[in-house]
């Protein structure tokens, strides 16, 4: 690497426009724009605007805002309420209780929204106050919510699994499913926590909940069913090959638009409010999208991640060992940045290198997803903790020591897919493509 | 006074509408991608489809990029900004200085490109050939706006101490990912 000044003025510029606050979609073009004028005579705004225009009306992306909408949607109906009362009867009579409805709620609302603060906004505002009703440990209760939030990212629709596949060009359907597993998993390591913790913990004596039929409990979750259904029909159609990640998301769509009309909780408000809300959330995905489209051929003439790739290439690292030290620097990157701007960020100079290292590309965007959702359990700026503190007033230092078990949980699950990668690839590999 | 109030209504009515009509194109992918699978299993081809979905994201984005910085949907990192404290201020113009100059850049060759490929008689590589520029129009436009509403809320801060973005972050949770 000769040109070490201009290197060194580049990313100065990165962290100077990202590090004071400058949004981060225009942060990126700016940081692409020194780039371009540093290290190319090509004119850089005429190459900006054909590779910007190329990523945005780009028909993979169409899957991103439909996924977000169909959140919104259900986002609106009575779930919150239906979440806890359907779940806690099926739930009370496991070791640790009522808190496991804070588990199974976030993993089945996950799998209706993409983001990890809508999963725990939902679930939490029922669960929060009948789990403190019923004498629950209040570091629990935050704990695992804190932790089973973040499974809104990983179990699909995942939006910032969509974005990793907008960004290294790779099926959208297969990320998806290649997050089903790992979810699950991540979900009962949750559970199983929450069990040892209460058979081991002196303190753990919650209200016993009344006993209830089978047929009771039947009647309680009689409003979870079509939610389920719904996810059913979204992954299922996906997996079977009978619809592309886009179609899936206007099943999705239709079928929350439906679900809603029939509770009665869709009116011309709610309507408008979740198609706006889908409306803000994906232009702000969209403007760090071409920001970041922009930095990454920018990024090209730069030669970094080329003179990256062959430097990590010279100190022949073991795979594990390079996952490490990209496990370390993601964390590092997460207590900075939020998801979905660390993956359109680092990819372009950590895909070469993934490629090089022979690791399975729809493998790491698993990998990578665990560790940024690490990222929203841990300060200075995990966004749940932010949630969290707005919901139960609770310090942040508190809500912060609460998540360290969860945090430690996903650690764990690192390890776990480096150890059984077939988790993440087998479901991917087995889905049926539609011919044509 | 009373003509800055005009202008204020004007603006904000400007960002709105460019919300309104991402919105509409937002049901417009919807609405293309059902009328596509209708197509498939029925036997027919809906030429073209995955290119308007396409345009239609496009539209859906740029046009709604100014609403949604001021109802503080995009993202930023805060840490230094909240770490000012009273000097806050000054950090917000550097922001929204380059955000203003950054942004124009954007919307000047948003309109250039659009420009390039109207008078080149640019057409779609796909299925639709459609003529380029017509869907590249939501791109000038869309820039041009989130230019306008980074100048605005500069020239607020600048001189009335404050900007016009709702408070980010936690005011409405979903928005985060």
């Amino acid at each position: 690497m000769e040109q070490l000044l201009p290197i060194g003025i580049f990313l100065f510029v990165l962290f100077l426009l990202l590090g004071s606050g400058v949004w981060v979609g225009l942060a990126l073009m700016g940081v692409a724009y020194v780039g371009m004028e540093l290290f190319t005579t090509r004119p850089a705004g005429d190459a900006m605007i054909t590779k910007i225009w190329t990523s945005t009306s780009s028909w993979t992306l169409t899957a991103l805002p439909l996924f977000i909408w169909m959140g919104e949607i259900l986002y609106r109906t009575r779930l919150s309420q239906d979440m806890f009362r359907g779940l806690s009867p099926w739930m009370a009579k496991l070791p640790g209780g009522l808190v496991h409805t804070n588990i199974v709620g976030c993993t089945i609302f996950a799998a209706v929204s993409g983001s990890s603060a809508a999963t725990l906004t939902t679930v939490g505002k029922m669960s929060i106050p009948e789990l403190r009703k019923r004498d629950y440990p209040e570091t629990l209760v935050i704990g695992t919510l804190a932790g089973a939030a973040t499974l809104g990212l990983m179990i699909p629709p995942s939006l910032t699994l969509i974005v990793y596949g907008v960004t290294i060009n790779e099926s959208i359907t297969k990320l998806f499913m290649a997050g089903v597993f790992p979810g699950l998993v991540l979900a009962l390591m949750f559970m199983t926590y929450v069990a040892i913790r209460s058979k081991l913990s002196g303190d753990y004596n919650p209200k016993p909940e009344p006993p209830m039929s089978f047929g009771e409990r039947v009647k309680n979750s009689r409003f979870l069913l079509p939610v389920i259904c719904l996810i059913l029909v979204v992954i299922g159609s996906m997996y079977l090959g009978y619809a592309t990640a886009t179609e899936a998301a206007a099943f999705g769509v239709i079928g929350g638009l439906v679900l809603a009309a029939s509770q009665g909780s869709l009116t011309f408000s709610t309507f408008t409010e979740s198609l706006m809300g889908a409306v803000r959330t994906s232009a702000m995905i969209a403007l760090i999208l071409a920001g970041a489209a922009f930095l990454s051929l920018s990024m090209g003439f730069t030669g970094i991640p080329r003179g990256l790739a062959n430097l990590i290439g010279s100190l022949e690292l073991s795979r594990f060992e390079l996952l490490m030290a990209l496990l370390v620097f993601y964390i590092i990157l997460g207590c900075f940045l939020d998801g979905i701007s660390s993956v359109v960020l680092t990819m372009a100079v950590v895909e070469p290198m993934i490629r090089e290292a022979g690791i399975d590309i729809i493998w790491f965007g698993i990998f990578i997803v665990v560790v940024v959702e690490m990222a929203q359990i841990t300060p200075p700026i995990g966004f749940n903790l932010f949630v969290l503190q707005g919901m139960t007033n609770h310090e942040m230092n508190f809500i912060a020591r609460a998540a360290i078990p969860m945090f430690l949980i996903m650690v764990v699950m690192v390890f776990v897919l480096i150890a059984f990668p077939e988790l993440a690839t087998w479901l991917p590999d087995n889905i049926r493509q539609r011919s044509g | 006074m009373v003509a800055l109030r005009a202008l204020r209504r004007l603006l904000d009515a400007l960002y709105l509408t460019g919300g309104i009509i991402a919105a509409f194109f937002l049901m417009a992918i919807l609405t293309i991608i059902v009328l596509q699978m209708l197509a498939r299993w029925t036997g027919n081809v809906f030429p073209g489809a995955t290119d308007y979905a396409g345009y239609c994201m496009a539209a859906a984005s740029f046009f709604a990029f100014a609403y949604a910085l001021n109802h503080g949907a995009h993202i930023r990192v805060s840490l230094l900004l909240s770490a000012l404290g009273k000097r806050r201020w000054w950090g917000e113009m550097w922001c929204f200085a380059m955000g203003s100059i950054i942004s124009t850049y954007f919307a000047w060759y948003g309109v250039r490109g659009t420009y390039w490929s109207w008078k080149l008689k640019e057409i779609s590589q796909g299925l639709d050939a459609t003529p380029i520029w017509i869907p590249q129009l939501a791109m000038s436009i869309g820039t041009i706006l989130l230019a306008i509403a980074f100048w605005d809320n500069f020239a607020r801060l600048a001189f009335a101490g404050h900007h016009n973005i709702e408070a980010e972050g936690l005011k409405s949770s979903v928005e985060d990912v």
